[in-house]
């Protein structure tokens, strides 16, 4: 029996640029070889400016996504305000970390723009909870491999909204075209400080 | 004819009072007194170590904590205000809590007093100061949401926004008394009505930090003069 | 107390029992080093986080803060060393609020070591505890399962023998502030060049009496060159079937506080 990460496959990349950031995923959901849908978008919003990608055995991608929907209701209500990204980092950590002996078996990556600088962010998690802090960009899911040598060389400082597209919706598509497990489609939000733009892409569907 | 429900704390009297509760408050008014941030150190005995008898508590780097009332049940609350700060908001967020939070926090623990068996409601008046990160970009009124701040000790800013929700969005000091309202002055204690009036007269808009300890001290010395 | 929550276990154990191999932690593969030097003491750490044979993160922090005169260098499972310092600096900062005293090194370790023995291993912390306090200069090291040494130069993590290789040539007894922070960061050096699981930069803390100095990315012998040419893709290379602009809401949506007039119905008594 395969990893649970590796089950129902999928991928999704997080990318810093110039005054914004970029978070991508794929849109397959499988039974290892067996394709059950081609719309199981991993991208999930929680505020204007929070977003929060999730990779890994489905069944807990979908659990995660509304146990995190509770809580940041939840915060909403009690703050009266948004949660801010970094203070959203913070809360999937520890939620995951509670959970350090029977994880969830999801990677996640969060993306947002600070509200009070406007300067991106973006990390990632393994399953129990420790932070990666990347300047660059974040990966995660079964192209993991794929996206970060598609990244390593794509990824450059100070990428503007629309170059940051190409170059995160590339390095998406690329990767997954070499791995079996994901593709058939990607959703790309680009997080501006005034909007969020949200692009389907014209992927393989085999 | 009161003394007949003043057995259990939690049974109403007939006129709709709870007199146990109403003792505790009572119990706070001949505590010593409390304004703005600022409070009188006077103890019952000459023999007491002074530097041991401490009312003004550190919550958490933001967050100052001052009472009026019984002793050992402010330290007691004070003690539970730093941990829930920690277990409650700290170790979740890995930030402090933002002073309104703390304040409904350390409320909460006071008001499960007045209905739980067994126990005794607190004896005591808190005054909570604080000053909050915003989570609003600083300056520049466009689109933003804020709540009037309300001006306090170690407070420098700031203008009343007026908007839709009372959340922390633009950050600066908070000041706030046990019943968690924001205020932008206020005391509690024995001449608690004295010292308000004479912050009432004496308090504007925008003061400066000196300024602000200042007229604290001058409330205190003008309620504690004459006893 | 952590409180973890063991609801996925048995679901975990389940699974790991038909074959289902157990979750790759990330794991800060590391060295991590410390010496005491006259009137303080000194840490450093290498900067990779490993997930397998990957490099999950090129500049990590591993040097982590317990109080403002005791510092943590971590190495084994990421999330773990994160957790248990926080957890830690946590219990000790209310505990010198309630006491009115500086933490100490020796209570910093003895939570640590309390901690970790009450998981019998399973918490995978392995530790390097330095700090000065109103006792002294200290420094120590935490193993996983609950076990502690206290020695004047320490290593740990999986480029402990390259780094001790450098101490055990050239440590003396008696060193000054520069020599210590030197022999520290060529023992993290020998590390990144001869371990695979430690790499990129040199982070150093340096802590006396008065002061406590984090040198993040103190030294930087593996920085990326620019790159030659750019691979900017031109506007309009992928091919896009939906677009979609969402606008940022108001909380308004959410949440909406109307503001009390002072003439409209009974003003709410807030105070007697």
């Amino acid at each position: 029996m395969p990893s649970p990460f590796s089950i129902n496959g999928g991928a999704c990349v997080a990318m810093v640029g110039k005054d914004c950031v970029a978070i991508a995923c794929d849109l397959r959901l499988g039974l290892q070889a067996l394709t059950v849908s081609n719309n199981f978008p991993k991208v999930f919003q929680y505020g204007d400016n929070v977003f929060l990608g999730l990779t890994g055995l489905a069944t807990d991608v979908s659990t995660v996504s509304d146990l995190f929907r509770y809580k940041v209701n939840m915060y909403r209500l009690r703050e009266e305000r948004h949660i801010a990204p970094r203070t959203f980092a913070n809360l999937v950590s520890s939620s995951l970390y509670e959970r350090r002996f029977g994880p969830y078996f999801v990677s996640p990556v969060v993306a947002g723009l600070d509200p009070k600088t406007g300067a991106p962010f973006i990390c990632g998690f393994d399953s129990i909870g420790c932070i990666d802090f990347a300047q660059d960009f974040i990966v995660s899911g079964t192209a993991t491999d794929q996206l970060f040598g598609m990244c390593e060389s794509l990824w450059e400082p100070g990428l503007g909204p629309d170059e940051l597209f190409e170059t995160i919706s590339q390095a998406l598509l690329n990767a997954v075209d070499r791995d079996a497990l994901s593709g058939w489609g990607a959703h790309v939000y680009i997080i501006e400080k005034d909007k969020v733009t949200k692009r389907l892409l014209k992927g393989r569907q085999d | 004819m009161a003394d007949r429900y003043s057995f259990s704390l939690t049974t109403f009297s007939p006129s709709g009072k709870l007199v146990q509760i109403e003792y505790a408050l009572n119990a706070v008014n001949q505590g010593p007194q409390t304004a703005s941030s600022a409070t009188e150190k006077k103890s019952s005995s000459p023999l007491a170590d002074p530097s041991s008898l401490s009312k003004i508590s550190l919550i958490t780097p933001n967050i100052g904590m001052v009472y009026s009332g019984m002793g050992p049940d402010y330290r007691r609350l004070v003690d539970r205000a730093r941990k829930v700060s920690h277990t409650g908001y700290k170790r979740i967020y890995n930030e402090y809590p933002p002073t309104r939070i703390l304040v409904q926090d350390v409320a909460r623990v006071m008001q499960e007093a007045t209905q739980s068996g067994g126990v005794r409601p607190y004896g005591v008046s808190l005054l909570v100061a604080g000053w909050d990160e915003g989570i609003l970009p600083e300056g520049g009124e466009e689109g933003s949401r804020g709540r009037g701040e309300g001006e306090s000790e170690g407070g420098e800013k700031k203008k009343t926004v007026g908007g839709k929700t009372g959340g922390i969005l633009k950050g600066g000091p908070m000041l706030y008394q046990r019943g968690y309202f924001p205020w932008k002055a206020t005391a509690i204690g024995k001449s608690a009505t004295t010292a308000k009036t004479f912050l009432e007269k004496r308090y504007t808009e925008g003061l400066e930090l000196e300024d602000a300890v200042h007229i604290a001290l001058l409330t205190l010395k003008e309620t504690i003069e004459g006893r | 107390m952590p409180g973890f929550d063991f609801s996925n276990y048995n679901r975990n154990a389940a699974l790991h029992a038909r074959g289902v191999p157990l979750p790759k932690a990330t794991s800060t593969g590391t060295t991590i080093v410390g010496c005491i030097f006259d009137g303080g003491v000194g840490i450093a750490a290498d900067t990779r986080a490993t997930s397998g044979p990957i490099v999950a993160d090129k500049n990590c922090e591993k040097l982590h803060y317990i109080s403002p005169n005791i510092w943590c260098a971590g190495a084994g499972t990421a999330a773990d060393t994160e957790f248990t310092t926080a957890l830690i600096s946590s219990q000790l900062e209310l505990h010198s609020l309630s006491t009115g005293r500086k933490p100490r090194v020796v209570t910093c370790m003895t939570m640590l070591k309390q901690h970790l023995f009450r998981y019998q291993g399973h918490i995978g912390a392995y530790l390097v505890v330095a700090g000065v306090d109103p006792t002294g200069t200290h420094l120590f090291t935490v193993h996983a399962h609950g076990s502690t040494d206290k020695l004047p130069y320490v290593t740990m993590g999986s480029g402990s023998l390259a780094a001790m290789s450098v101490f055990e040539s050239q440590w003396q007894p008696s060193l000054n502030r520069d020599q210590a922070v030197k022999l520290c960061a060529d023992a993290i050096e020998a590390g990144i060049w001869n371990d695979l699981g430690s790499g990129s930069n040199v982070d150093v803390a340096i802590i006396t009496a008065d002061k406590t100095t984090l040198r993040r990315n103190y030294i930087k012998p593996n920085e990326r060159t620019a790159k030659l040419r750019s691979y900017v893709f031109p506007k309009g290379t992928t091919a896009v079937l939906n677009e979609k602009i969402i606008p940022k809401g108001d909380l308004g949506k959410f949440i909406s506080v109307e503001e009390l007039t002072e003439e409209g119905g009974d003003k709410m008594e807030v105070d007697t």
